[in-house]
């Protein structure tokens, strides 16, 4: 035992020497400057910028490229959340469930106490995540290959269940929104057969609707129509912040909800095909069902900004578990960091940490650099997000229509996708007026596909045994949670009609 | 020293009207003129924009002219391959080409076949293989054979979906090995490795680059590369032939032009492609990045194409994959 700790002592020394040299640090400080940038413009994402920064990365040292990549990617997930709370509009996908809470904060005048949580609740997560990877990064990775496709079935399960907890409002209706969701996720070429569904020939959608134009339509494109509606066209007038950091009050809610966040995110943000929005959802629905006061929740609960950030925070950097130990990417950013180390000849793989061991523990202490980098940085630059507040409607409205257009297009240069989005946020308005939820939507879209995915794998794999989803303990585990959460949500609204009251 | 404001002035015009002259004088000026755009129909990260992303690189010394790699993916990779076809055929719009272009043709309405490119180089490629969990305990390609010919079905193999490089690798392999595989699809390499890792599938059919590491680790064992000859980056894996299995597959990428560029400015592309290529600066850092670079003008890249449309369109004939296009 006291050996393990004096070689991760040793390890640890490594990396720090390693991350602290002068050109390294410089590189941190570029790429998180540059993430918290590109974050905190809607649409413009980390995947776009790390693409461009790709031929610049031929011509630094390998740990060196890989700092400044990290730095960007983590970067924009600190840069996503100012605009969801600021301005309810989701810089990165992963934010889009801070707008639930965080946006209402700021309508409460408290913008500045959820941009300080969601920083530290991120430093948080990226510390405890960081520790994670180096006294534990193999064996965790090891976890994540016990995973086969009845269990990623389970986990989609439970996100579907959390879906119908974590609506807001009509039960029905929340239901199909989710529905609608999972449709609409099914549009795009079918995985298992190569055939083409609900294309109608159209080059555009053969892989499917983009998430990314989905959810700004819905959420941000759809939200300004509805604001400069309800206002007459001055869009709506914030009330003037009284406290720019959180109360005592603030940081008691806050600290065990971004604990419970970075456990989940840690855990959801190794297994492939993760991405960091899944954990965050998670790790809401899970606050707003353990929470004594779960109606607080969608009005500006500091615990459903904490949770999430911290969320999306540990998964993000998570995914450097399964690309540097596996060299398998859990994501479309990890495989560029493997692209970006592959130009320089080195494989990550299982044997990284023995080969390569500057560049691994490097890296690893930068994660830690690079998130104290990002807090120093966003504290301060707190007062500056909040004059955002301040800016005209009739300015800022138009300013973020463009950018949501700009980042679409970036995504895929595709025009397409601009319309797309355009086509979702004239739906997202009426689907506001008729009082339909649009999150149980993106849910539906988002784990609908990939439900549909491995449970088919699934049956080819068992050759059609049904059993396999209660024979595989984690399997198991995870569908007895989605029935006892099932339960507990349904057994009061039984009771209630039961006893013939009416139902909200 | 101060300039007199009317000079400046007039330089400003100067500045302002260029753009007007511009297209006359391009005419008279050598080719590369202005940035090539060099359209990769996948999203960035992949090998094949890593591949391109350095050849962009290395070309735009040679060129005198910035290459830049612009990543439009979709549908296969058709979306991007059909706007660089569709665009003015000037030489200045290139479009990255790959194996999964000669199925797209038959499968895609919207996918552009051969004779609306023009290839201009041929780059090299990444060889197919079997890869299998070490718990199979096969040494080599006959003991999986003899197992599979014994077992019709039974070995779960991982691929792409229908129509992607190792679903097509595993179709041929079927076919020239005279066995039959359940095929568990994923979307790409990333979740096949991970699902042979977890012993989810028995064996796969992707690339040798994407499970090198994995090899050489110990993880995975890779039972024989089905290319020509064997792999600089695993010597010790032999190829299918040398097993006595006489099949070839993998994933060559072309760069081609739009069909109806100018002969002169095809030339000038192909040789300063070439020389980029050939160059041993490049060579060495695209085989450390894990790439087999055999440059090839196109000449060569259209032979490559039309051999592999011969052997591969009964395969997707028999696989029922064949929508449009029908050959007679």
């Amino acid at each position: 035992m006291e050996a393990l700790a004096a070689s991760l002592g040793a390890n640890i020394a490594l990396g720090f020497s390693v991350a602290l040299s002068p050109t390294n640090v410089a590189l941190c400080l570029a790429g998180c400057v540059l993430g918290t940038l590109i974050g905190v413009l809607p649409g413009i994402g980390p995947s776009a910028t790390v693409a461009m920064l790709m031929p610049v990365t031929f011509y630094l040292s390998p740990v060196g490229a890989l700092i400044m990549l990290a730095g960007v990617f983590y970067g924009s997930q600190y840069g996503g959340s100012t605009t969801a709370i600021l301005v309810n509009l989701p810089g990165e996908s992963s934010s889009i469930v801070t707008t639930l809470d965080g946006h209402a904060m700021a309508k409460e005048g408290r913008a500045g106490a959820a941009l300080a949580v969601a920083a530290l609740a991120s430093l948080f997560a990226g510390t405890v995540t960081t520790l994670a990877i180096a006294a534990a990064g193999p064996p965790i990775a090891k976890f994540a290959l016990l995973f086969q496709s009845p269990d990623y079935v389970a986990v989609m399960v439970l996100g579907l269940v959390a879906a119908v907890v974590l609506a807001q409002g009509s039960l029905p209706k929340a239901l199909a929104m989710i529905v609608l969701g999972v449709f609409l996720g099914l549009v795009g070429t079918d995985v298992t057969t190569g055939m083409q569904r609900y294309t109608f020939g159209v080059n555009a959608l053969f892989d499917g609707i983009g998430f990314v134009p989905v959810a700004m339509g819905l959420f941000g494109i759809a939200e300004i129509m509805h604001n400069l509606e309800a206002t007459q066209g001055k869009g709506r007038v914030m009330r003037p912040m009284d406290r720019l950091w959180p109360s005592r009050e603030d940081f008691r809610r806050a600290a065990p909800a971004a604990g419970r966040g970075t456990a989940m995110g840690l855990g959801l943000g190794i297994l492939p095909g993760s991405t960091t929005d899944i954990p965050a959802y998670a790790a809401y629905s899970v606050e707003k069902r353990i929470s004594s006061e779960p109606w607080r929740f969608g009005k500006g609960a500091v615990e459903g900004v904490a949770a999430p950030e911290a969320a999306n925070n540990a998964s993000a950097q998570a995914g450097f578990i399964p690309m540097l130990s596996l060299g398998i990417p859990p994501n479309a950013i990890m495989a560029m960091m493997i692209g970006a180390m592959m130009i320089h000849g080195i494989a990550p793989g299982p044997q990284i940490i023995d080969k390569q061991p500057a560049l691994f523990w490097g890296l690893v202490a930068s994660m830690w650099l690079g998130n104290a980098v990002l807090v120093v940085l966003n504290l301060p630059l707190i007062w500056l997000w909040v004059r955002l507040l301040t800016i005209p409607y009739r300015v800022l409205f138009p300013s973020i229509i463009v950018f949501c257009c700009i980042g679409c297009y970036s995504l895929k240069n595709n025009p397409a996708d601009v319309v797309i989005m355009a086509l979702f946020g004239v739906i997202g308005y009426g689907l506001k007026k008729l009082r339909f939820e649009p999150a149980p939507l993106v849910i539906g879209f988002i784990l609908g596909p990939m439900l549909e995915e491995n449970f088919r794998r699934a049956m080819l794999v068992s050759g059609g045994e049904l059993s396999v989803f209660v024979t595989r303990p984690i399997s198991a585990v995870f569908l007895a949670v989605s029935a006892a959460l099932l339960f507990a949500v349904l057994m009061p609204a039984v009771r209630r009609a039961r006893s013939g009251e009416v139902a909200g | 020293m101060r300039i007199p404001a009317p000079a400046l002035k007039l330089a400003a015009i100067c500045l302002a009207l260029s753009p007007l002259v511009a297209p006359g004088a391009a005419q008279a000026q050598a080719f590369p003129s202005q940035p090539i755009q060099l359209v990769v129909p996948w999203p960035p990260g992949g090998g094949s924009d890593t591949a391109m992303r350095m050849t962009a690189d290395a070309a735009t010394k040679r060129m005198g002219v910035p290459v830049v790699v612009l990543n439009k993916p979709g549908a296969g990779g058709t979306v991007g391959i059909k706007e660089v076809m569709s665009s003015k055929p000037d030489g200045y719009m290139l479009a990255m080409i790959a194996t999964g272009a000669i199925f797209a043709q038959y499968n895609n309405p919207n996918a552009n076949a051969l004779d609306e490119m023009e290839p201009v180089v041929f780059f090299g490629d990444d060889p197919s293989a079997i890869t299998i969990n070490p718990k199979l305990g096969f040494k080599n390609l006959k003991e999986l054979v003899d197992y599979a010919k014994a077992n019709p079905g039974k070995l779960k193999n991982g691929n792409d979906q229908p129509g992607g490089s190792s679903h097509v690798a595993a179709s041929v392999f079927e076919k020239g090995l005279g066995i039959r595989l359940t095929k568990v699809p994923y979307a790409g390499f990333a979740p096949t490795v991970q699902a042979l890792l977890s012993g989810e599938v028995d064996m796969a059919s992707i690339a040798l680059p994407d499970v090198i590491e994995q090899h050489a680790a110990g993880k995975l064992r890779i039972l024989g590369v089905s290319a020509k000859a064997r792999h600089f980056k695993a010597p010790e894996v032999p190829t299918f032939e040398e097993q006595g299995f006489p099949v070839i597959s993998g994933l060559w990428r072309v760069i081609a032009a739009p069909k109806g560029t100018p002969a002169d400015r095809l030339k000038v592309l192909e040789a300063k492609f070439l020389e980029t290529l050939s160059d041993k600066e490049f060579q060495d850092r695209a085989r450390a990045a894990g790439f087999l670079v055999t440059p090839g003008g196109g000449a060569v890249a259209k032979k490559r194409w039309a051999e592999d449309d011969a052997a591969m369109y009964p395969v997707f004939l028999e696989a029922g994959l064949v929508k449009t296009r029908q050959k007679k």
